[in-house]
């Protein structure tokens, strides 16, 4: 979508025009501009120290999808080994069929669909009233909105769970989902803003004066431009609410535990299942750097986007 | 007919800011007025007001001032750690351009895994006996035995150790904004500078860190008061163990509410510790960033 754009550093500080950097670089006559590197022989050694600081980095995650096809007793051999000496299955059989197991990712889904709607809900139109119309009450609500993040989970998690519970709402999806949208919505707010940040005003005026109501002319017109900035929204609402453990540690008992919780639990539960625990982590994880890996651009834009902005 | 601009808006606002009136406004009510009473944790249980004595006895209790230390030196430890790896790879990843930006795309990995099953894959690499870590190192002739660090189970080290899938898990979100900031510096400046003969670190120190400044000051604010909320990844390595070696406030507080059962005590200390996070990250914010002042 072409309304993400590469956020910038306020401009007081940087903004020196764009034609100079433009005549430096031609002048040089390649594209390597600024602190990008020319020379071969750096190239190489930058390029060995990349290579050496991603295999350090992805070998955690590798090591355990290994350790997810070893054999159980592989899984806690001493000394331990990189790869399985036998590829198996059993892990995922395991973990697949524990009561509780496949209910917990229905849960998983549940709850982290029910928020990102919400916070989506909740998100869109507050964030169009706060960058559209400049008001007082909208800068004081977006501080309030961040201040909110500093808010510990730990700290209205009890006191949120016997809300709940006082409406007949306890250990229920939805309960969780809203718990998962304090956190979320913030976030959602504050990425939305410079999403419509980046939406010329003329737009709507040009509908309104075609007889849109302001109401038709963010529907109709704005957010249909700013529908990529909404599926970046949605993807961090629902990362949010998937990975999400303590709120759903304090509001969860059987009924609508999330998987996170259930990963947790192995280790009391059920002993020291190591395997089992790295088949589950693995089914829950996958899914999710599958979908945002196939994403990325997206995503890169609006992490920077909320986090540059401030 | 047509109700004004101003009204409008609030109107657009209203239903996220009710919600988080009655989600969080109204539970962090519950728990400052919580804090002023001894409170059964039995359902229905008796509620007596006892004014500030939670807060007394909070700042009287070896426990909470530890927990309140080691929160800060845990989130101090976690963010330099972030930010120096974070800088480094995004500057690898600005000096080699274009040609990474696959690679730019897989350090982002971690983000999208949940932070207790990157606290567990970690207590996996680090646990005694089958722990991977020891006995590579030992494998490779810096260790004697595998054991000899007990990563989880030294209570002098521990800190650390629990620290580690924290910042494995969010370094690739420090580089991504750092990244982000670099892209924006003129390359006619970093030009300029080489041409007045400036070496590599009065590069760093004088021009690029200078003119990143307000990308790092949120950068290190949100990440600082996300570190000072660790809990998922720390509970499930260690639960705040050895001998209390690595319990922060958040697990302090779970504690104090779920295993000692004293809410009023647990919000007390839960009250303390949002004003303090809320005190540190406005000096960060104003010291760090100083915006309206020129670097």
């Amino acid at each position: 979508m072409s309304t993400i754009q590469r956020p910038t550093i306020p401009a007081r500080k940087t903004s020196t025009g764009s034609s100079p950097a433009d005549i430096g670089r031609r002048r040089r006559g390649v594209n390597r501009e600024g602190l990008e590197a020319g020379r071969r022989s750096t190239r190489t050694i930058l390029w060995i120290l990349l290579t050496a600081a991603l295999v350090l980095y992805g070998f955690p995650f590798l090591y355990l999808l290994f350790t997810s096809f070893k054999t159980p007793i592989d899984t806690i051999a001493v000394p331990p080994t990189i790869l399985p000496k036998e590829w198996t299955m059993a892990n995922y059989v395991n973990a697949l069929s524990r009561s509780g197991v496949p209910a917990s990712f229905i849960n998983s889904v549940q709850t982290a669909v029910i928020s990102t709607a919400l916070s989506l809900v909740l998100a869109v139109p507050a964030a169009y009233g706060i960058t559209r119309y400049k008001t007082r009450s909208g800068r004081v609500f977006i501080m309030a909105a961040l201040v909110t993040r500093m808010v510990p989970p730990v700290a209205i998690g009890i006191p949120l769970a016997s809300m709940m519970a006082s409406v007949g709402l306890a250990d229920t999806p939805i309960a969780l989902s809203i718990a998962h949208t304090t956190i979320s919505l913030p976030l959602s707010i504050w990425l939305m803003s410079s999403f419509f940040e980046a939406v010329p005003k003329d737009l709507e005026e040009a509908a309104t004066v075609d007889g849109c109501s302001r109401l038709g002319a963010l529907w109709r017109v704005v957010i249909p431009v700013v529908s990529g900035g909404i599926a970046v929204t949605a993807i961090f609402a629902f990362l949010a609410s998937w990975n999400e453990f303590l709120f759903a540690l304090l509001m969860t008992a059987v009924r609508s535990q999330t998987t996170p919780v259930v990963i947790a639990n192995f280790q009391t539960q059920f002993g020291l299942d190591w395997g089992s625990m790295t088949a589950l982590a693995a089914v829950y994880s996958i899914p999710v750097i599958l979908l945002t890996l196939l994403l990325q651009r997206k995503i890169v834009a609006g992490m920077t986007l909320g986090a540059v902005k401030g | 007919m047509r109700i004004p601009d101003r009204r409008f808006a609030l109107y657009l606002m209203t239903p996220a800011a009710l919600f988080l009136a009655v989600f969080v406004a109204y539970p962090l009510f519950r728990l400052i007025s919580d804090s002023f009473f001894k409170i059964s944790p039995i359902v229905g249980g008796p509620r007596d007001f006892v004014g500030l004595d939670n807060y007394v006895h909070a700042f009287t209790s070896p426990d909470f001032i530890g927990a309140g230390w080691r929160t800060l030196a845990y989130t101090l430890m976690v963010v330099t750690l972030e930010f120096a790896l974070g800088l480094g790879m995004a500057l690898l990843f600005t000096m080699l351009g274009k040609a990474s930006q696959v690679w730019r795309t897989m350090f982002l990995y971690p983000l999208m895994i949940a932070p207790i099953v990157a606290g567990l894959l970690w207590k996996f690499l680090m646990i005694d006996n089958f722990g991977l870590l020891g006995s590579l190192l030992n494998q490779a002739g810096i260790l004697q035995n595998p054991n000899q660090i007990g990563w989880l189970s030294n209570p002098d080290i521990v800190l650390f150790s629990v620290a580690i899938p924290d910042i494995w898990l969010t370094t690739s979100f420090m580089c991504l904004v750092l990244f982000a900031g670099l892209q924006n510096i003129p390359g006619d400046l970093i030009e300029a500078a080489r041409l007045d003969g400036a070496r590599a670190p009065a590069l760093l120190f004088r021009i690029i860190l200078p003119l990143l400044r307000p990308v790092i000051a949120v950068a290190l604010v949100v990440r600082g008061i996300d570190a000072a909320r660790a809990f998922d990844t720390i509970l499930i390595q260690t639960n705040g163990g050895p001998q209390s070696a690595s319990e922060t406030m958040s697990l302090l507080i779970y504690r104090t509410m779920i295993r000692f059962g004293d809410p009023g005590l647990a919000s007390a200390m839960g009250t303390i510790y949002l004003l303090a996070m809320l005190a540190i990250a406005f000096v960060a914010v104003s010291t760090i960033w100083r915006p309206g002042k020129d670097t």
